[in-house]
């Protein structure tokens, strides 16, 4: 027998009453742990915008187009190393509902642009020279089963060829992945050229403009000469850091972070109601025994870290167990969620976080019960009989 | 019957001497059901909104295969063959009640976030009020056709930043000046901002193209005659669907969702709060193993123990599940929110916490209290005689 | 040396407890030595002080004036961590109602002082080893207390208060709760843990009989000692 076997003895002393605890403890950690990879997951876009990274859209909307010669225009800013645009081009494989989200761009500067996709040597090559090639991100080909070199057809519910028809043919010449697991592949993008030319209606536009400037410093000098370049024009712009327009992206799908934040911080409350008010409880019914540990020469101090200890157990097996079914669950879930929800993992941050809380949540919970031990009167204790 | 009575009253007495793990179970009950009427709350928002906004008598045309007004354009010609149509409704004139529109999407700053988000700016022509149920101004007039002039839905007054009655605002490189309000009782154009056509198309550069048609039927089955029509006609390469449907079609996803999340994270707190309430009976038993034991002793039944155990915990949920009740109901009904709808534009909803809802709390609130109180019911049933002598 | 020197002084002790206004002096300027190898039966009236007395004795309760001098050295100024370290080298407590850790083996109840001790695991087992067959009930002791019977327990109770070897044993009504038969196998291994193996007790009872197993009676009325019997 050692200390260990006094603490494990203690926090068992009721068997039911633990597990109990650590259920409800584990629970508030599952919810923890799901939620923060879903607001994480969400947040990706923002995560992963590069600080020297704009985009211009048109003030009208983002949906809302410029004319082409802006992307030349553009390019003569000083303070710029790369300038590349896109077009939304609304894509379904075979039926709307197989939804793929595709982009008419400019193939070299888009990659330039974007350094953390990663396409190999040749496929880059053939990227760049085949002007029917759609690259997919990996995301994307596994969930339709494509390879390096099917030929697919893809549907615009936007646009229409001058041909009256709606569908594109594509060679799939490159798949693309990232560098980190959190950008999101689950995209395609094909010639803008190729695009262009094929069109009904609305030819010579383009979506938006993305750029990297040398310098972070220079994003506010960069973003306002562009914008006074096009003002008063019909086509007005908006050039704003990638992380500010994926912010206000995210915003308008509603204010999701203070929804999660609010479960969360029910399913917390809660815990902290049922552990806090059961510790008090459980070591008020161990007063006496407490002070028989005291009557015997354990120090104050050690009876309080023996009991701040049995929290600390508590919370960190309840919340282990918790934050585990969370990864397991985001690990599962993580295939059928690659389409609308790219980069749904179990973030190492969550993990701290998680981390983090199940100390703070022991230390408030253990604090007042430990307290209350270390402070027992052995007279008095013995005179509760 | 009578010994039930006594025993339950003294359980339920008991209560306030377990103030703190009473009030525990109460709370985490009380935030699980908090947790669900909320999501339903929002999801029976969002449907209602949905669900009010298309009438089975306006039929909606869109370009083919382009599923959303969005996505949609349609050309002036095409407007002049659906006019002689049968089966669209004429007014007292002998007009066809018909309005070809087109909507930019354009920047508002929301309030709660001062971020931007995308509202409708709808061109519209005039019978355009006459195609929605439950129109009326609520501020101000019209706009003059022609004019640079705004009326804009309740939804996005209480949502967005700078569309009050009189103000001028600038969308893109135009400014507009609001002359008027207008609510249509809830549905989705409350939404909107609405202009002349001519003026949106002259001012964003749509030449005469428009969106969609929207046209009143004679009645509801006239949508056959109408479809047979516009695929008998050469010319037309149209989507003909009732505006209902295309409501139905284009919203529903995220009250469907909002209910999946809801329901599940719920479910999901219950088992914490579960574990809560029977600790907490477990403890209610606990203190009183020797009060039970005198009881069993005299000569109450083991059954009435349970009973007074079970009823405790029911009591103690059903606690719970009224104050959720009561704090959703007082501090979220009625509440707008605004989130982004089929059309890629801000849909502006109110919280709506149902009957519905309120019974599935509650539901799940005495669930809760059922399954945390029976074991420890039984617990107490067995409460050995000779507890009566333990300290 | 250390011989002539007595175990214990009280010098000049007092102890008043105040209740709001009224303050109630328990006793007043008591004076006593306890030698080596005593063993003193203290009695009186309920609520004469002696429960008190004895808690001045372990180090668990100070007094409001006067001086506890153990070996030389006072306790009764030293802090409460010191006194918890000094009670766990010196003293072993002995309680009415056993005071056994409910959760423990009665080997495991044993072992507890031990852990206060630098000794290893092996030394620690022997230890709880020797100390119950002292008490005689090493064939227990796997049993949790709820299993034994309050002489058995009584028994756990007294191997921990002679497994670290203390100086002193204070017990407090040890027999209380026991029927007549069991109580006199109590004291007869106080007796003889007294004379055989020289532990100095002291020991509270209310029972005449019990008292008579020490050597020197002493009787405690209101506020003063009264020097009962002395078989020494
Ligand atoms: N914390 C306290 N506050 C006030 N008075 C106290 C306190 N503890 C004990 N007393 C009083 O001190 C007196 C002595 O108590 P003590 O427990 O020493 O008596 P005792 O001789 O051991 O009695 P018994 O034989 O009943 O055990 C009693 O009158 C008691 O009420
Ligand atoms: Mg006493």
């Amino acid at each position: 027998m050692n200390e260990a076997t006094l603490i494990r003895k203690g926090l068992f002393r009721k068997v039911l009453r633990a597990i109990l605890m650590m259920v409800s403890i584990s629970i508030a950690f599952f919810i923890f742990g799901v939620l923060g990879a879903v607001n994480k997951a969400f947040n990706a876009g923002v995560d992963v915008a590069a600080a020297n990274r704009l985009v211009i859209v048109n003030a009208i909307n983002f949906t809302v187009s410029m004319p082409y010669a802006y992307f030349g225009r553009v390019q003569g800013v000083d303070g710029i190393t790369h300038v590349t645009h896109a077009n939304w081009f609304g894509g379904y494989y075979q039926q709307p509902a197989n939804f793929v989200q595709t982009f008419a761009v400019e193939p070299e500067t888009y990659l330039d642009v974007y350094p953390e996709l990663i396409l190999p040597p040749e496929q880059r090559e053939a990227w760049i020279n085949t002007r029917t090639c759609l690259i997919v991100g990996q995301a994307l080909a596994t969930q339709y089963g494509w390879s390096l070199g099917d030929r697919i057809p893809l549907n615009s519910n936007i646009w229409q060829q001058a041909d009256g028809s709606s569908d594109w043919d594509f060679d799939i010449c490159g798949i693309f992945t990232a560098e980190d697991s959190s950008v999101p592949t689950n995209y395609a993008m094909f010639h803008y050229e190729y695009f262009n030319e094929s069109l009904a209606f609305a030819r010579d536009t383009i979506g938006w403009m993305i750029l990297t400037t040398e310098d972070v410093s220079l994003n506010d000098q960069v973003a306002d000469e562009i914008d006074a370049m096009f003002a008063n024009s019909p086509a007005e712009t908006e050039t704003t850091t990638e992380a500010a327009f994926s912010q206000a992206f995210v915003e308008q799908l509603g204010n999701i972070n203070l929804i999660l934040t609010s479960v969360i911080g029910a399913a917390f409350a809660t815990i902290l109601m049922i552990v806090g008010t059961t510790l008090v409880l459980a070591i008020n019914e161990r007063t006496k025994e407490i002070a028989v540990l005291k009557t015997l020469g354990f120090q104050s101090g050690r009876i309080f870290r023996m009991i701040l200890t049995e929290s600390f157990l508590l919370s960190l097996i309840g919340g282990a167990i918790g934050l585990g079914l969370a990864t397991a669950l985001v690990m599962a879930a993580a295939e059928g969620f690659q389409a609308f929800l790219p980069g749904f993992r179990m973030p190492l941050s969550v993990v701290w976080q998680a981390f983090a809380l199940m100390i703070a949540f022991a230390l408030v919970t253990g604090f007042f019960p430990a307290f209350n031990a270390m402070r027992i009167r052995i007279v008095e204790a013995f005179g509760k009989l | 019957m009578k010994q039930l009575f006594a025993v339950i009253g003294m359980n339920v007495r008991s209560i306030p001497q377990r103030a703190g793990m009473s009030i525990a179970t109460i709370t985490s009950v009380a935030f699980m059901v908090a947790v669900l009427l909320g999501f339903l709350a929002m999801a029976n928002g969002f449907e209602k909104t949905i669900n009010g906004s298309g009438s089975d008598d306006v039929a909606v045309f869109l370009r083919g295969g382009s599923q959303a007004e969005v996505n949609s354009v349609l050309a002036r010609e095409d407007a002049r063959l659906i006019e002689v149509a049968p089966g669209i409704a004429t007014d007292e004139s002998g007009d066809p009640i018909m309005s070809a529109e087109l909507y930019v999407i354009v920047d508002g700053t929301k309030r709660s976030s001062q971020t931007e988000a995308n509202l409708p700016l709808r061109g519209v022509q005039q019978q355009a009020v006459n195609l929605r149920q439950n129109f009326a101004l609520t501020g101000g007039r019209m706009f003059e056709p022609g004019t640079a002039e705004l009326v804009v839905g309740e939804g996005v007054i209480r949502e967005f930043e700078g569309f009050d009655l009189g103000q001028t605002i600038r969308l893109g490189s135009n400014t507009w000046t609001i002359v008027g309000t207008f609510s249509t009782g809830g549905s989705v154009f409350d939404s909107e901002v609405w202009a002349d056509l001519g003026v949106v198309q002259n001012l964003y550069q749509r030449g005469s193209s428009v969106q969609s048609l929207r046209a009143r039927l004679t009645s509801p089955d006239a949508i056959e005659d109408v479809r047979a029509y516009v695929e008998g006609e050469d010319r037309l390469n149209l989507d003909v669907t009732s505006e209902r449907e295309y409501f139905a079609d284009s919203a529903g996803g995220i009250a469907t969702l909002l209910k999946f999340v809801g329901w599940p994270l719920s479910i999901v707190m219950a088992i914490g709060a579960f574990a809560g309430a029977w600790n907490t009976m477990y403890s209610s038993v606990d203190s009183r193993t020797r009060e039970i034991a005198t009881l069993r002793t005299i000569g109450f039944s083991g059954f009435t123990a349970f009973m007074g155990t079970l009823i405790e915990s029911l009591v103690l949920a059903l606690l719970g599940g009224a104050l959720a009740i009561l704090v959703i109901y007082i501090l979220f009904n009625g509440n707008s929110a605004s989130t982004l709808g089929g059309g890629f534009t801000q849909i502006v909803f109110s919280f709506e916490v149902t009957l519905g809802s309120v019974i599935s709390g509650l539901v799940l609130a005495l669930s809760v209290g059922f399954l945390g109180g029976i074991i420890p019911g039984i617990r107490a049933a067995r409460v050995p005689l000779l507890a009566v002598h333990q300290n | 040396m250390t011989d002539q020197q007595p175990l214990y002084q009280l010098r000049d002790l007092s102890k008043t407890y105040t209740r709001g206004k009224e303050s109630i002096s328990i006793f007043k300027g008591l004076d006593m030595d306890i030698q080596h190898g005593d063993f003193i039966a203290i009695m009186g009236p309920s609520g004469s002080g002696k429960t008190t007395l004895l808690n001045q004795l372990g180090g668990i309760d100070s007094p409001s004036s006067g001086q506890v001098v153990f070996e030389g050295k006072r306790i009764d100024n030293l802090s409460q961590g010191a006194l918890a370290k000094w009670r766990s080298r010196n003293v072993g407590f002995i309680f009415q109602f056993y005071n056994l850790m409910p959760t423990l083996s009665a080997a495991q109840n044993v072992e507890l002082p031990l852990l206060l001790t630098g000794l290893s695991g092996g030394e620690r087992k022997k230890r709880v080893k020797t100390a119950l067959e002292i008490v005689g009930i090493a064939d227990r002791a796997g049993h949790k207390p709820r299993q034994l019977s309050g002489g058995q327990q009584q028994r756990v109770a007294i191997a921990r208060a002679i497994v670290a070897d203390p100086k002193i044993l204070l017990a407090d009504e040890p027999t209380g709760d026991l029927d007549r038969t069991t109580a006199d196998e109590i004291l007869g291994m106080l007796q003889q843990l007294n004379t055989e193996l020289g532990k100095t007790i002291v020991m509270v009872t209310h029972d005449p009989s019990a008292a008579k197993y020490a050597k020197r009676e002493l009787y405690l009325d209101k506020g003063e000692f009264v020097e009962r019997g002395n078989r020494s």
